[in-house]
């Protein structure tokens, strides 16, 4: 399969190429370089103030890179942004759904936002993909936090993106229906083979969800490679021990 | 420009509106209770004074166009800042709407927010005060416009000051009014003003819009050269507050400025 790849390389959904970003003389990304083929599961690791954020939202055209190019869905940031962000999502489990609007408007509105002339279809199949039927008619700020989660995924794909970037999507829920977050992600995946971006303090979701992990400190990627790669590169056990490694780096000898 | 996309950010400030009745306070209660504050004033100083009969007409025919201005700014700018009331700005930067997509759909929304606004301004002063501002005739439309186009130039301006200083520059979408009804002689002509200040209000297009509209309600001529020169005016306005809006978008995206509403 390697070798398929490599004979007939996989188009990239994302290429980021040196990206430098410091917010008042404080480098919060450097000399960053991360590339996503079509269907790869990337997750990306650190402890807080890493830059995972940063890095996001550079991708998404939401932040301007001091240095460095980005190349989303084929297309170059930040002035083909616009045609970019109609391939890819964006879900982040901190940010709320719009209140007063009921689970359908919601995901009616964000289908006019990516461009969908007749959302109907489009809404209708998001519903029924992640089993929102239950909820179409009842408004936002009725949810459980795992609802709206599962909401704004729903959102996100609405236009069928290449990609999706999900910043902490399962932060703040429990583990039953971060599980149920997951396993529609992994659907989605499998669906459409979408490339998924995912940042998470949850090494075991990172574990489940993807296939390669790169893991940044201070702006910069320390290791890249799958799971099992990266706790050999530390000789540790597992993903968390890699992790705590590197927090345990960040903060010095005590 | 994709229209499909004007029309939802229309149609998100359309549904915010429906869903909370309290923002129709701005639509018929304000402007309704400003036309019984203006026109009683008027009445009274009309009362005292025969030779000042015409203080109504120019208190209420002032107040209709300032409300013009007023609601398209006022729509403009607390759309905007809607967003970032409800942390949903990184929900819409993430999207494909383009920034002039946006401000085309949330100006959009202004002028309809206008056309209500007019409504329940013209059945006030017609059936409280017994004036119609169609006094002044089809030369209303163009003063209508440069109003309208002033309005939008100082909305940008406000989202502009938002994206660069955030939250706290709110409250210039209600100061910035206050400088035009102060200095661009809304109700009476500039030579009210303190003298000072007779050079920069004659330079506003709000000044010539006011005086065109006063001159005509006095049964003059439409001063057409004066509303040439502030279509010019209002055109360099526009033209300063766009760069000056995207200026501020691009230091909001080179200083990181979203992280405050994520």
């Amino acid at each position: 399969m390697a070798r398929m790849k490599a004979m007939h390389p996989v188009p990239a959904v994302l290429r980021a190429q040196g990206l430098v970003k410091a917010f008042k003389g404080r480098v919060a990304v450097d000399q960053l370089d991360l590339t996503l083929a079509a269907g790869d599961r990337v997750g990306l690791l650190g402890p807080n103030g890493a830059g995972k954020t940063t890095t996001l939202l550079m991708i998404l055209g939401a932040i301007k890179p001091d240095r460095g190019t980005i190349d989303l869905a084929g297309h170059h940031l930040p002035h083909r942004r616009s045609k970019a962000m109609e391939q890819v999502g964006f879900v982040a489990g901190y940010l709320p759904l719009p209140e007063n609007l009921t689970v359908r408007e919601a995901l009616s509105l964000f289908a006019g936002f990516a461009g969908i002339r007749n959302p109907q279809p489009s809404v209708d199949r998001a519903i029924a993909e992640f089993g929102l039927e239950e909820l179409a008619d009842q408004r936002n700020q009725e949810l459980s936090s795992g609802q709206r989660t599962l909401v704004s995924i729903a959102k996100a794909t609405l236009h069928q993106p290449r990609l999706l970037v999900l910043d902490e999507p399962t932060a703040s829920l429990d583990p039953d229906i971060a599980g149920r977050v997951r396993s529609s992600l992994l659907d989605l995946h499998r669906r459409n083979n979408t490339a998924l971006l995912v940042t998470s303090h949850n090494m075991r979701e990172v574990e489940a969800l993807c296939e390669r992990v790169v893991l940044m400190s201070a702006g910069r990627i320390v290791a890249d490679g799958s799971p099992a790669e990266i706790a050999t590169q530390f000789d540790v056990d597992d993903l968390e021990g890699a992790f705590l490694k590197v927090a345990a780096d960040l903060r010095g000898p005590r | 420009m994709n229209l499909t996309r004007v029309k939802a950010v229309i149609k998100r400030h359309w549904l915010i509106l429906f869903r909370s009745p309290h923002r129709w306070f701005e639509i018929a209660f304000w402007p309704l209770m400003d036309v019984i504050l203006w026109g009683s004033l008027g009445y009274f100083i009309a009362q005292e004074n025969e030779a000042s009969r015409a203080s109504v007409p120019y208190l209420l025919a002032g107040l209709v166009l300032f409300w013009t201005l007023t609601q398209v700014q006022m729509t403009g700018s607390t759309a905007f800042m809607e967003e970032t009331w409800t942390r949903n700005l990184l929900n819409v930067l993430t999207t494909s709407v383009k920034p002039i997509e946006y401000l085309a759909g949330i100006g959009f929304f202004g002028l309809v927010k206008l056309v209500m606004t007019l409504v329940t301004l013209t059945i006030a002063t017609i059936a409280l005060y017994g004036f119609d501002l169609s006094a002044i005739g089809w030369s209303v439309i163009p003063i209508i416009g440069l109003l309208i186009a002033n309005g939008w130039a100082v909305a940008l301006i406000v989202v502009g000051l938002i994206l660069r200083y955030g939250q706290s520059a709110e409250i210039l979408t209600w100061g910035l009014n206050y400088v035009v009804l102060a200095v661009s002689g809304v109700f009476f002509p500039i030579e009210a003003l303190p003298a000072a200040l007779h050079g920069f209000a004659s330079i506003l297009p709000t000044t010539l819009a006011f005086a065109a509209a006063r001159q005509v309600l006095d049964g003059g001529a439409v001063p057409w050269s004066s509303l040439g020169l502030a279509t010019l005016g209002t055109v360099a306005f526009l033209a300063l507050a766009a760069w000056f809006g995207a200026a501020m978008l691009s230091v909001f995206r080179s200083r990181g400025f979203i992280t405050r509403y994520s």
